[in-house]
């Protein structure tokens, strides 16, 4: 692998990045953010240099940020949402200043932040949680509400919202026993067709294709799985590439419409090109991989978050 | 002047047996009696039909526009050989209306329809069980055909446009339409009066019982008269705790695992063990504890709440039958929630930390219940449980601008909203009498070239009886059947005739409930075929059958 090095280096046994974002315009502006065990980062040169954003202090460190998204629209509103323990942080600014949002107590743990693909128009987003289910938000992040109506296990891991919400309002949810499904926005589930022995659910992503769009779902330990027919039916994919659990996937469009899938296992990040059914290593890693993402349609970069180091950049 | 006849006063008859053709004849008089007075309510413009009223010196009739209603309040027909027949036809309208909510005034056309089509084969020498087994196997084929015109309904639109098939309000059918989504087929929705003019729906998380604190002592928020504990401990018996030494186990559990909110929900708590309760939570450091009745109006009830609660947060419910007691508590009866509230009359918890697996299974076990039970007390009961146990509730509030209207509107809502639940639940077909017109295909050939005259007869005779329900909402709305049902048949099946805007609509926007329709024809045929084999009445010395329904 070509270019590799220590992007943002964390301190301590248990230093881990949780998730990372980018803005849509990463190529040009190199604004990235990385939720870590130590508090939120932002870059503003692609990855070079990282500043610690004070949003929330406990015992006087950065409270961890265990989940980061950035405004489809990033380019007009400049919108970022961090989770924090107990609360999500919303900046109108790239990062500048944040504001809390209030749930109710106990203090919700957040796993996941899902914005809706038409977030400028419907202000629409939804946030999972270890105990509590799916808080949802249609006033762009100020208030929250939950919304579990068939909702049977609350422990949520992971979420998508469909590239068409605008038409089919449907949202996934992945969760320690199985997939979710809800054709309202996110206000009622229903189970999925998803082999409920295959959960815990880890990772969800949609994939628009020229003829269907694909659904893939990461399980813990049990591999990669497809659904070409939005979640009724579902096909392990790739065995033997991936295995094990497959923590996160990323889709991304190249400029001629093409879409790649980006997948981490335990062991690093794969990349599909033919809607996942061949799969070729891009990052094998030696620390355990805890979250990635590839910032820029043309694919050339990457960034690789491992446990007890902090986020690793590559070229790819 | 003529004194008015106490409504109670029961008229004695001599016993007595009518035979053919008298029975035949009279039994279809009163069978078209009650259908001519149902008939003109089916469809979106359906007329109304005044009952005069029950309660003696009140003198304005009910105006009345459902089908099942009205047939409720028709007791008893002057004439006892008539009644028979009516009465029978109302056994049928009043069960239609009463498990599924809708399809009363469809079924009793059909039933109308088939009967006077079979009495008229009988006549010309037809066999009558021969024509009863040949119309219930017409019957299976219609059904399949309805199966295979059926399909689901998702979205608020699509679902609001379902109900307002159903209540003809559009105001209704919106609020209808966002909960069903929200809520599906088994979700639990309350409809309520409400002292405002509008209509309006709230939405309520967690799992929530009609049962209170037992002292009002233990309410914490005054202001909103509850006490909601965070990550409280769940510990149920089923019986009465009687002896205060028997808490002591379960406190001591609680201190020693450092539990800090814990919720006991008993059938019933002596004075001095309530005193204990109290006690401890003014002498035990950072530990509030609060004591709820558990809920269910009887034994069962009460056993049925403590396995969905036990399910839902993991605890493990002290039996009484089994011997169990609450002195004899153990950390591994306890449950866990996120959150849990009491205020003195309900109490709710909101994410129990029950195994997911294990309660989508005992949900799914309620849903087969249900589906197969007959026993309307036991649909509502399983339908409140599985409701519950689905994880929020919502609220229908009902205002209007008098008390009748806001009456009649909650009724409306109610009957709407259990046909919206079998919509929701096993799909839709084209509306205003579309799917039966459609379904009529499957029939067509038997019915001209079978080789049994009763067989060859039976098929026509529900060919024809389903077109009955599309012609009498075409006539209630002031068309001419014959002329829509020819405009319709140049067209595919996917269109159908609106009777509000006139016109030609696309079959998508005119739906009903599929099961209500299937139920509807269903009820008509089986009845109707009873009803044909009927060769002799007897008379008892009282009519018992009009004073016992459905």
């Amino acid at each position: 692998m070509r270019g590799e090095r220590i992007s943002l280096e964390l301190t301590g046994s248990d230093a881990t990045a949780y998730a990372l974002a980018a803005s849509p315009g990463f190529a040009k502006d190199g604004l990235c953010f990385a939720a870590t065990s130590g508090g939120l980062y932002r870059s503003t040169d692609g990855g070079d240099c990282w500043e610690s954003l004070p949003i929330v202090e406990e015992q006087g460190a950065q409270m961890a940020a265990t989940a980061v998204a950035v405004s489809p629209s990033f380019d007009q509103d400049r919108t970022v949402f961090a989770a924090v323990k107990g609360g999500i942080l919303r900046s109108s600014d790239g990062g500048d200043t944040w504001f809390a949002a209030k749930f109710p107590a106990p203090p919700p743990l957040f796993t996941t932040l899902a914005i809706s693909p038409y977030f400028a128009q419907d202000g629409l987003m939804l946030a999972g949680t270890m105990e509590d289910g799916v808080f949802s938000s249609t006033d762009r992040g100020v208030n929250w509400q939950p919304w579990n109506f068939g909702l049977f296990d609350l422990g949520v891991l992971c979420l998508a919202a469909s590239p068409h919400l605008r038409e089919d309002e449907t949202i996934l949810a992945g969760t320690e026993t199985g997939l979710y499904r809800s054709t309202n926005g996110g206000r009622a589930w229903r189970e999925s067709g998803f082999p409920s022995e295959f959960a815990p659910i880890l990772s969800l992503a949609y994939a628009i294709g020229k003829d269907e769009s694909l659904l893939f779902a990461g399980t813990e330990g049990k591999g990669l799985f497809i659904s070409c027919d939005d979640g009724a039916s579902w096909d392990r994919s790739a065995p033997n590439s991936l295995p094990g659990s497959v923590n996160q996937l990323q889709i991304l469009y190249k400029p001629d419409g093409r879409a790649e899938i980006y997948a981490l296992s335990e062991d690093g990040v794969l990349r599909s090109r033919d809607a996942g059914q061949n799969w070729e290593f891009l990052a094998e890693a030696e620390d355990p991989p805890t979250a990635f993402l590839v910032p820029d349609p043309s694919g050339e970069a990457m960034f690789l978050g491992l446990a007890g180091k902090g986020i690793v950049q590559y070229e790819l | 002047m003529s004194e008015k006849a106490p409504f109670h006063s029961r008229k004695t008859y001599r016993p007595g047996l009518v035979f053919q053709p008298q029975a035949q004849e009279n039994i279809k008089r009163g069978l078209n009696t009650l259908v001519s007075a149902i008939r003109p309510t089916l469809g979106p413009t359906a007329r109304t039909v005044a009952v005069t009223s029950l309660i003696e010196n009140k003198d304005s009739p009910e105006v009345l526009d459902d089908g099942g209603i009205i047939a409720r309040r028709v007791i008893e027909l002057h004439r006892r050989d008539a009644d028979v027949g009516a009465m029978l036809a109302r056994a049928l309208i009043c069960r239609q209306n009463e498990r599924m909510g809708d399809g009363s005034a469809t079924a009793a056309v059909l039933l109308a329809a088939i009967y006077n089509g079979g009495l008229h084969y009988l006549a010309s020498g037809g066999n009558a069980m021969r024509l009863r087994h040949h119309l219930e196997r017409a019957l299976e084929k219609s059904l399949v055909a309805l199966d295979e015109e059926t399909y689901t309904v998702e979205g608020k639109r699509k679902l609001a446009q379902v109900a307002e098939s159903i209540c003809h309000d559009a105001e209704l059918a919106k609020l209808l339409g966002e909960i069903f989504d929200i809520i599906g087929a088994y979700g639990r929705l309350d409809i309520r009066k409400d002292h405002s003019r509008i209509l309006r729906r709230e939405y309520v998380e967690g799992m929530a019982w009609d049962s209170g604190l037992f002292s009002r002592d233990m309410i914490v928020d005054r202001v909103e008269l509850q006490t909601v504990y965070e990550e409280p401990a769940l510990v149920l018996v089923d019986s009465k705790v009687n002896d205060p030494r028997h808490i002591m186990p379960m406190l001591e559990i609680a201190v020693d695992q450092k539990i800090e909110k814990l919720i006991l929900v008993a059938a019933e708590l002596s004075a001095e063990a309530m005193a204990g309760l109290m006690m401890a939570n003014g002498k035990l450091k950072n530990f509030q504890v609060m004591a709820v009745r558990g809920p269910g109006a009887n034994a069962d009830e009460r056993a049925a709440a403590f396995e969905d609660i036990a399910i839902a947060t993991d605890a493990k419910t002290l039996v009484e039958a089994a011997g169990d007691s609450l002195k004899d508590v153990t950390y591994g009866h306890f449950g866990r929630a996120r959150r849990g509230w009491a205020s003195a009359h309900n109490f709710g918890v909101i994410g129990g930390k029950g195994n997911p697996r294990v309660l989508r299974q005992h949900i799914s076990r309620l849903q087969r219940w249900l589906e197969q039970s007959d026993d309307p007390q036991m649909r509502e009961t399983l339908q409140k449980r599985i409701g519950r146990l689905m994880g929020g509730s919502a609220t229908l509030w009902i205002g209007g601008l008098s008390e009748i209207e806001i009456d009649q509107l909650k009724t409306l809502a109610e009957k709407t909203a259990s046909a919206m639940r079998a919509a929701v639940s096993d799909g839709v077909l084209p509306g205003g009498g579309m799917a039966y017109l459609n379904c009529r295909s499957v029939l067509e050939s038997r019915s001209q070239a079978g080789d049994d005259p009763d067989e060859r007869a039976a098929h026509r005779i529900l060919f024809d009886a389903l077109a009955e329900p599309a012609r009498a909402i075409y006539e209630n709305a002031g068309y001419e059947p014959g002329e829509v049902i020819a405009k319709l048949s140049d067209l595919d099946n996917g269109f159908g005739f609106d009777v509000i805007s006139g016109a030609i609509a696309d079959g998508g926007e005119l739906v009903d409930s599929a099961a209500v329709m299937k139920a509807a024809l269903r009820n008509a045929v089986l009845t109707a075929g009873m009803m044909l084999t009927i060769d002799v009445i007897a008379h008892r010395q009282t009519p018992e059958i009009a004073r016992q329904p459905g």
